[in-house]
């Protein structure tokens, strides 16, 4: 099939439009990414690094404990992260979309965001003050006679759950709300009619409807929380490391670039296993 | 048509917003610049700019923790990107080997005015040429809550590793002095430490992260001290508690008996830079009586000033916080960092990751 | 039994607002602390934390900083991001579902990665890291959130508007400039809003492609580096404040006109 000369000319202005963002994208995202592939195939040896193409940096990865627990410990504290997370935020958003009133149901909203619009790192730290033994949690506990010793809530994983999952409630509630109020309260209706009550419909008919929004939502929490630096680091009191601690330290203290690459690949393709756990869920779809 | 409307008010908004931004931006850049690789010391406003002031240049500070991490960014860099180091004085004789400082003129620094104990003339010259001049110098030793803990307890540096505190301890989160420090703490010299040491090393240190809370950098670790999260900071000293003890009166630290170790910092300059003289002037400021003073002074951290005759510009609180007429006697009894070539360097440091992931 | 359902809500609600709202709380409290230790307990009230955060040469400059990225850089994303949904959504192009692909697919990886991958090539170019280099980093990072929401805004129902503009003779770039781009304004400005937020504060990709321009995330991450410093909260609660400041405006002034009009 011959293009006629107007179809030509019209998709050479198609391309003219789709190609400053996809150079873009080719350039500072691909290529670098394709470089680091190569680079995590060499080896760091001395102060060089040298184009080797061996898969040591893997097998290191796979036979040095510290190196391979960092993967351990991110994978558990995100499962635990996504799983609490989505709990916490389904009733929150639950209740943000059905029992508070239409016109303030935006200000809900706003309320549960205005927290993060201060500094990320600022606020891990204040976790800091909120979670420390001295900290307003334990004061406030040990005053009302509920303990009589301070929780370590700090310095260790449950603090760096504990920041996280500050953060991933807010969003997931978003996300969750944005689906809840998508559903035509006719499919609610129908149910009642048919004999339902309250939980089978919302185990029948709620959740799977909202399932999508919920996939969005853990899908996102996944990839964020795996790939975070900051909260471990503050939280986490360096009693463990994370898969990105431990490609921080590959860089900052020793500048070993292929295996700080080599372990980022790895971090990509435990992402990457999600995304297509998760792809029926994430199709992006035009209105 | 509303929309339009509101639309051009916010890109006119945006454009405001934004040639503000970038004016602000530019205003500074007009004058001289002279870029500094140092520790976080070195960024007091209060150090660096009477020097700025007096000299009409802008002093870009880049700061780093540790020589592997300066190497690694200096390695990024190209020949001539930096001018002045700041770097541990063990450290300098890499430093040499990698060929970028610069010889500096012997006779235009106080090298005579400086503590005999911390020339350190066997690293920091080569050849008869000097090539990097001690600045500071600290230890990495005990700190403690002297309210909290046994302070007789502290004369012993197996309380890093003693259930007694367990759960009380901090570890400073730095390989190579904390990797010394276990090592002087079961009788091995810093100056021997080979890799056939790290086993031995290795299983205290895993002993050690069992009593301990956490390993942290500085600010962890002076928060989980100020809080009373922790009582005991292993690898800590007067850098770490002396920027508290006005308000924390009841902090403190110690050498215990077997000793702890001396860091030294040194500081140079780049011999690819194109602004010798400046970077030269710089160094001059920095080790001369009055920079000295206020370099042991930083906001970052404390420590005893290289110039013994910075001691004229300090008051009697400052130099009693310092410990100023106690040198002596912890300089006896300390040890200076391990000196680390490449591979070395590396197999300390998967130790450390190995007790971090314990 | 519906009164008890109401009462759990509220509380459920009630509780976990709390835990949202503590970190935040607590933080400005402590900004007010008297005494150089940024720890509790609270001594005592004080402005001056406030007073040396606005002194502070290099906070400020940082402030300045971090405004100039995130302000340019989602210009920038949001302009590429709107000339591909257009690209896109207006004509056929060959292997369309694999370019979209592309074009969001930062999206799906960590920052850490797209911050190192532009570091190991930064390094082989010889280029000089600087604000310039966060801000291409910080594109990246945006412009699949600029496409994709301006993307998924784009329907049908502008097509023959547009059509109709043509055929009243007005040229192509007219045609995107005076009637699509106006009409997807409120997508566009969600997806610049957005854009703003994020490149305000990441840290990590700011962190490692910088040198000594630096933005406020990473400022403030080498002041917490390197000793106790109560500046710290005071900075937060000050980024804190203008922020939600800076949310009411836009509520009042831009989404909720372009909400009612819609």
């Amino acid at each position: 099939m011959t293009a006629t000369p107007l179809e030509r000319a019209e998709r050479r202005k198609a391309w003219a439009f789709a190609l400053p963002g996809l150079l873009w994208t080719g350039l500072f995202f691909l290529v670098p990414f394709a470089y680091m592939a190569m680079l995590s195939f060499w080896t760091r040896q001395g102060r060089e690094v040298v184009a080797t193409w061996t898969l040591d940096n893997y097998v290191a990865f796979f036979e040095k404990a510290h190196l391979f627990k960092g993967l351990v410990v991110s994978l558990e504290i995100t499962a635990a992260v996504t799983v609490i997370s989505v709990l916490l935020a389904y009733p929150l958003a639950w209740i943000i979309a059905e029992r508070v009133p239409k016109r303030w149901q935006r200000f809900a909203l706003i309320m549960a965001i205005l927290p993060f619009w201060t500094s990320y790192v600022v606020r891990s730290y204040s976790w800091l003050l909120v979670l420390s033994k001295g900290g307003v949690v334990n004061q406030a506990l040990l005053w009302t006679g509920l303990l009589s010793e301070p929780l370590e809530l700090s310095a260790n994983r449950t603090g760096t759950i504990i920041g996280f999952v500050h953060f991933f409630v807010m969003l997931l509630t978003l996300t969750i709300y944005a689906n809840l109020i998508q559903l035509s309260p006719n499919y609610r209706r129908a149910a009642a009619d048919l004999g339902a009550n309250a939980f089978q419909t919302f185990w029948h008919v709620v959740l799977p409807l909202t399932l999508p929004g919920i996939m969005v939502g853990a899908f996102l929490t996944f990839v964020l929380c795996i790939g975070d630096y900051i909260t471990p680091q503050i939280l986490g009191g360096n009693n463990e490391l994370v898969l990105p601690q431990v490609i921080m330290l590959q860089l900052g203290r020793r500048a070993d670039f292929p295996m700080a690459a080599a372990l980022s690949l790895v971090l990509m393709v435990v992402v990457t296993l999600a995304y297509v756990a998760c792809a029926r869920w994430l199709k992006m779809e035009r209105t | 048509m509303r929309k339009t409307v509101s639309a051009a008010r916010m890109r006119r908004l945006l454009l405001v917003t934004a040639s503000a931004a970038l004016l602000s931006a530019s205003a500074a850049s007009a004058q001289e610049t002279l870029n500094a690789l140092v520790w976080c010391d070195h960024t007091d406003p209060g150090l660096i700019e009477p020097f700025e002031k007096a000299n009409d240049v802008k002093v870009n500070l880049k700061e780093y923790e540790g020589t592997g991490a300066a190497i690694s960014i200096i390695e990024q860099s190209r020949p001539g990107d930096w001018d002045v180091l700041v770097i541990d004085a063990v450290d300098v004789p890499r430093a040499i080997d990698m060929d970028i400082l610069g010889e500096m003129p012997a006779d235009q620094l106080p090298l005579a005015d400086l503590f005999p104990e911390v020339r350190m003339d066997e690293t920091t010259t080569k050849d008869g040429k000097v090539y990097a001049v001690t600045e500071k110098f600290g230890y990495n030793t005990i700190s403690f809550d002297k309210t909290k803990v046994d302070p007789a307890d502290m004369e012993d540096l197996s309380v890093a590793w003693s259930e007694k505190y367990k759960g009380r301890i901090a570890l400073y989160d730095y390989y190579l002095p904390m990797v010394g420090l276990t090592g002087v703490g079961i009788g091995k010299k810093t100056a021997d430490l080979t890799e056939a040491d790290l086993p031995e090393i290795k299983e205290k240190l895993f002993e050690m992260k069992k009593v301990s809370r956490q390993v942290s950098d500085v600010v962890a670790s002076q928060t989980a001290l100020a809080t009373g999260e922790v009582d005991i900071v292993i690898g800590g000293g007067e850098w770490l508690t002396a920027g508290l003890v006005a308000e924390k009166p009841n902090l403190d630290w110690t050498v215990p008996k077997q000793g702890a170790l001396r860091w030294a910092q040194s500081i140079g300059v780049f011999k690819d830079s194109e602004k010798r003289d400046l970077a030269l002037k710089f160094v001059q400021y920095i080790v001369s009586p009055e920079g000295q003073a206020r370099l042991a002074t930083s906001s970052c951290y404390w420590a005893m000033p290289a110039n013994a005759k910075a001691g004229e510009h300090l008051s009697d609180a400052q130099k009693a916080v310092l410990r100023w007429d106690r040198q002596p006697e912890y300089l006896k009894n300390t040890q200076l960092y391990p000196v680390a070539d490449a591979d070395l360097d590396a197999a300390m440091q998967d130790v450390w990751t190995e007790m971090l992931q314990q | 039994m519906r009164r008890l359902t109401a009462a759990l809500s509220a509380l459920y609600a009630g509780l976990i607002y709390l835990f949202i709202f503590l970190p935040v709380v607590v933080l400005v409290l402590f900004s007010f602390q008297d005494g150089t230790l940024p720890v509790p307990p609270l001594n005592g009230l004080t402005l001056r934390w406030y007073e040396a955060v606005l002194s502070d040469g290099k906070l400020m400059a940082a402030l300045g900083n971090s405004l100039l990225v995130a302000v340019l850089s989602s210009a920038l994303a949001c302009l590429l991001g709107f000339l591909a949904a257009y690209a896109f959504a207006r004509y056929r192009l060959p292997a369309s579902a694999l370019l979209r692909g592309l074009l969001v697919a930062p999206m799906t990886v960590s920052t850490l990665i797209i911050g190192l991958g532009l570091l190991s090539v930064l390094n082989v170019t010889g280029l000089r890291l600087s604000l310039v280099t966060v801000g291409i980093g910080h594109v990246v990072i945006n412009l699949p959130l600029c496409f994709a929401v301006i993307y998924a805004s784009m329907g049908g129902h502008q097509v023959n508007i547009e059509r109709a503009a043509r055929d009243l003779g007005a040229k192509d770039w007219q045609v995107m400039a005076l009637v699509t781009a106006p009409m997807l304004m409120p997508s566009i400005l969600a997806a610049f809003f957005l854009s703003v937020t994020f490149s305000w504060d990441e840290f990590i990709v700011a962190f490692l492609l910088s040198r000594f321009d630096v933005t406020l995330p990473v400022e403030i991450w080498s002041m917490l580096r390197s000793g106790l410093d109560p500046k710290t909260n005071a900075v937060g609660s000050l980024v804190f404040l203008v922020s939600v400041a800076f949310l009411l405006v836009m509520e009042l002034a831009v989404f909720r006109k372009s909400g009612r009009s819609s």
